[in-house]
């Protein structure tokens, strides 16, 4: 039972990461009327990108041919460090978040090089853009984090999951639904979504995300597909687990697994409907709104850290 | 009014006006073109339709530049024209009016005729890799003759600053559409200046005119610009007609506004839907591929092309609409009416889409104005301009046609303009299908023959503007030249000043909100 458990753990991520991204489009084919690809499309697409050659230019570093590897490893040990279905590897796996938003951090920065390596202008304005996002949003994503760490005065994921559980539907649900809310818009701007990012654009110049993925092609144009949809599943987990711990598996056993699996499907299933439907409703934010909107997650965050420190 | 007097009005002193149909020509000597233009345009505001050369030396009368200017509400025009037969020069007229610059560029690389004073008499269209000193428009140079090729240098405008960096786009974008090079200078994200090169998709349509045979030379105009296939052959065939003196029926008149109705309603729909696309609204985009979709349904149903080829003939038409098919059409076009407008209401109620429209890529009219912008981005900034109603070709003259214009400039304002034009287009269609009397569809074009040394100018809006055609004839009542005038020829000048100042990421929004054709502008 404890190897099928650890494999789970493990595995989650990037096993699971691209069915949850081809539900999402699938959600949102239907709600544009259209019929939409079979949910396990990305599945194909890997499969399809793994066996193809890749066009390198001859600009091209060794940041250009290392980043995707980085970029991947990063998202399977942080997919590995989580809470995913139980909070029985709490003990054993050291998994801190601020090591969590630094590690994405490492990630992201390396994104950002591959991109201008090659010198295009796509690349360029790419990774730009990127910076730009990802350091203002990353106030919101700390904050928002931050406000449930000190509500349960550990910086241990598990350790936080765990202690929102024991809350129950407690004085703090308002403070920890307004925190999570501030982590959503975080969520959207580091995963490239709407309205930050429109991950189904052909237009070059609006692209934010696809655009630092431009020069890439083949087996390693695969692996930066892959850990944009383990980076994705990750911070789904992450919203489901922190903020709505509930149906976490209590113990070891393969009933209390498999209902804690089913109710975890369920959440993230929640979210990924959630992104489906709002990605078919609203635009696009124009570049220069975004910020206003990553200082609302931040603010929202500040607030809610206040809140706490008062009721406390 | 009757042509002595608009001369009268417009060109007093002047002797020598020879009147073709509808068109009035009067040859003026070179060193007073300039006062004749420059009275016309600024003082009488006369709108400059088109300034285009043709090559009569076999004939002994040199190249003619033939000004075409248009008598709104009369569907008369009016074209002084210079005779150039010792020199190879001409007084440029962009002083006096800027929409001239483009006009008198395409003149000097295609007739090489030196437009004297011109800001930067540049080759156009032409690229690099075409041999200086060989003029693809003058009757010497044969069709299907292959020149060396060249390789000159194409140098940029260079924005020179901190922090001022380029970016070049193009000519292959992702995405289906044409290609076409774009150099950006940008501070950071805002863009200072556009520079497009188009000419990417130059395929010699003006020299294949003259060589194809009739029948030909209309599915070539359908191919002028592939998605107003219908209002390019429409204009080229009116022009053919006048030339021919043959009046096409009453019937065929409407049904030719019906047709081009229809070709304006698809592209509209499809233009809304991908404006709202582009910024990422994919309720929107994808009802406007739906609701184009229905009306390309139509089309094929009517005509058996989902693109109206086909249809247009010299005299006529070649697709009826039976009574009952015209029922059904109201029906069906009052549910695709009611449908667009429920999917506005709840586009129009959505902030973020009318954030992202709102105050984008705002073009000034004074800016339209002196660029001579035709169409929907000259309705958009204000401009009450509409072939339909200054120049009533077909049945227009007994239609109610409002122009639709816009006042704030905007992505935005080009937007509304569409909608308000599908509706009209709505309402014409069903008065149109209502008042249709009967009548044959086309005469007899078989044996058509064309008055000898004859012009011709015809007018016909597209869904873009005004598409402009000038047909003329030889000794032999063959068709010597056919001089083609896009809306997007005129309206690329203006998208760079429309973009400036927006940022890069609005870029495709703006531009789609033009939509311009590149095929018709290269031609």
């Amino acid at each position: 039972m404890e190897i099928l458990s650890w494999t789970i753990q493990l595995a989650f991520v990037p096993a699971m990461s691209p069915l949850f991204i081809g539900i999402v489009r699938k959600i949102k084919a239907l709600m544009q009327n259209r019929q939409g690809a079979d949910i396990f499309q990305p599945y194909r697409d890997l499969r399809k990108l793994f066996h193809k050659d890749e066009v390198i230019s001859q600009d091209a570093s060794w940041i250009f041919s290392l980043a995707p590897y980085l970029v991947f490893a990063t998202t399977l040990i942080i997919g590995a460090g989580i809470p995913i279905f139980t909070l029985f590897f709490g003990s054993i796996i050291p998994s801190d978040f601020l090591a969590l938003i630094y590690l994405l951090a490492f990630g992201t920065f390396w994104l950002a090089l591959s991109g201008i390596d090659v010198g295009s202008s796509f690349g360029g304005f790419g990774s730009s853009r990127e910076m730009t996002l990802s350091a203002i949003a990353e106030g919101g994503l700390i904050f928002s984090v931050l406000s449930l760490s000190i509500l349960s005065h550990t910086t241990n994921l598990f350790g936080i999951s765990s202690f929102i559980l024991s809350l129950g539907f407690s004085r703090f649900a308002i403070v920890i639904g307004l925190a999570f809310f501030a982590f959503l818009i975080a969520l959207l701007a580091e995963n490239s979504r709407f309205p930050f990012d429109n991950p189904a654009t052909h237009l070059e110049l609006t692209m934010v995300h696809e655009a630092m993925i431009l020069e890439y092609s083949g087996k390693r144009l695969a692996l930066m597909e892959w850990a944009a949809a383990n980076k994705f599943l990750i911070f789904i987990l992450l919203a489901a687990n922190l903020f709505f711990p509930w149906g976490i598996a209590g113990s070891l056993g393969i009933i209390s697994i498999l209902s804690a699996l089913g109710i975890l499907t369920a959440k993230i299933l929640i979210l990924c409907a959630f992104v489906g439907i709002l990605e078919s409703t609203i635009a696009k934010y124009r570049f220069f709104r975004l910020p206003d909107l990553l200082f609302t997650s931040f603010v929202i965050s500040a607030i809610v850290i206040e809140l706490i420190i008062q009721i406390q | 009014m009757d042509y002595k007097q608009i001369i009268e009005q417009y060109l007093p002193s002047m002797s020598g006006a020879k009147t073709y149909g509808n068109l009035i020509m009067q040859g003026i000597p070179v060193e007073n073109i300039r006062s004749v233009i420059n009275h016309l345009y600024n003082e009488r505001k006369l709108p400059l339709k088109f300034i285009t050369a043709t090559d009569e030396r076999k004939e002994g009368n040199g190249f003619k530049i033939i000004y075409i200017f248009g008598i709104p509400k009369e569907n008369l025009f009016l074209a002084p024209y210079i005779q150039l037969k010792e020199t190879e020069d001409f007084p440029s007229l962009m002083e006096a009016i800027h929409a001239a610059y483009g006009y008198e560029r395409k003149i000097k690389t295609f007739f090489g005729l030196n437009p004297i004073n011109h800001i930067n008499p540049a080759k156009m269209i032409l690229h690099e890799n075409w041999p200086e000193g060989l003029f693809p428009l003058r009757k010497d140079f044969h069709w299907q003759s292959r020149p060396a090729e060249a390789s000159a240098p194409y140098v940029f405008g260079k924005v020179e600053g901190e922090g001022i960096y380029e970016i070049s786009v193009g000519p292959v974008h992702a995405g289906i559409i044409e290609p076409g090079h774009f150099r950006f200078s940008v501070a950071g994200e805002e863009i200072i200046n556009l520079e497009s090169k188009l000419g990417y998709v130059h395929k010699g349509s003006e020299k294949l005119f003259e060589i194809l045979d009739m029948n030909e030379k209309v599915r070539l105009s359908e191919r002028i610009s592939g998605d107003t296939s219908f209002t390019h052959s429409l204009a080229f065939c009116q022009a053919v007609e006048s030339l021919a003196e043959i009046k096409p029926s009453f019937r065929a008149k409407y049904l030719r506004v019906i047709y081009s109705e229809l070709e304006r309603l698809a592209n509209h729909l499809n233009d809304i839907g991908f404006i709202m696309l582009d910024t990422g609204y994919s309720f929107g985009g994808s009802n406007g591929a739906r609701l184009r979709e229905m009306i390309m349904q139509i089309n094929e149903r009517l005509t058996g092309s989902r693109f109206l080829r086909g249809v247009n003939v010299i005299g006529g038409v070649t697709k009826d609409i039976p009574p009952q098919t015209s029922g059904d059409l109201l029906e069906e076009l009052a549910s695709i009416k009611k449908d667009f407008s429920e999917v506005i209401n709840i586009v129009e109620n959505s902030d973020t889409l009318l954030n992202r429209l709102k105050d984008t890529g705002k073009l000034g009219r004074q800016i339209a104005l002196d660029h001579g912008a035709v169409g929907i981005a000259a309705k958009g900034s204000g401009i009450q301009i509409d072939a339909r109603v200054d120049f009533p070709y077909a049945a227009y003259n007994e239609i109610n046609v409002k122009i639709a214009t816009e006042e704030t400039n905007d992505v935005y304002a080009r937007f509304r303009v569409r909608i308000k034009e599908v509706f009209s287009s709505v309402e014409i269609i069903s008065e149109a299908l209502k008042n249709m009397p009967e009548g044959e569809l086309s005469e007899n074009s078989a044996k058509i023959s064309l008055k000898k040394n004859c012009y011709s100018v015809d007018i016909a809006e597209g869904w873009r503007g005004d598409i402009v055609y000038f047909v003329a004839t030889d000794a032999d009542g063959n068709i010597s030249r056919v001089a083609v005038r896009d809306p997007s020829f005129v309206n690329w000048a203006v998208v760079g000043h429309a973009v400036k100042g927006n940022v890069v990421p609005d870029f495709p929004l703006i531009n789609k909100s033009f939509n311009l054709s590149y095929s018709g502008n290269d031609l």
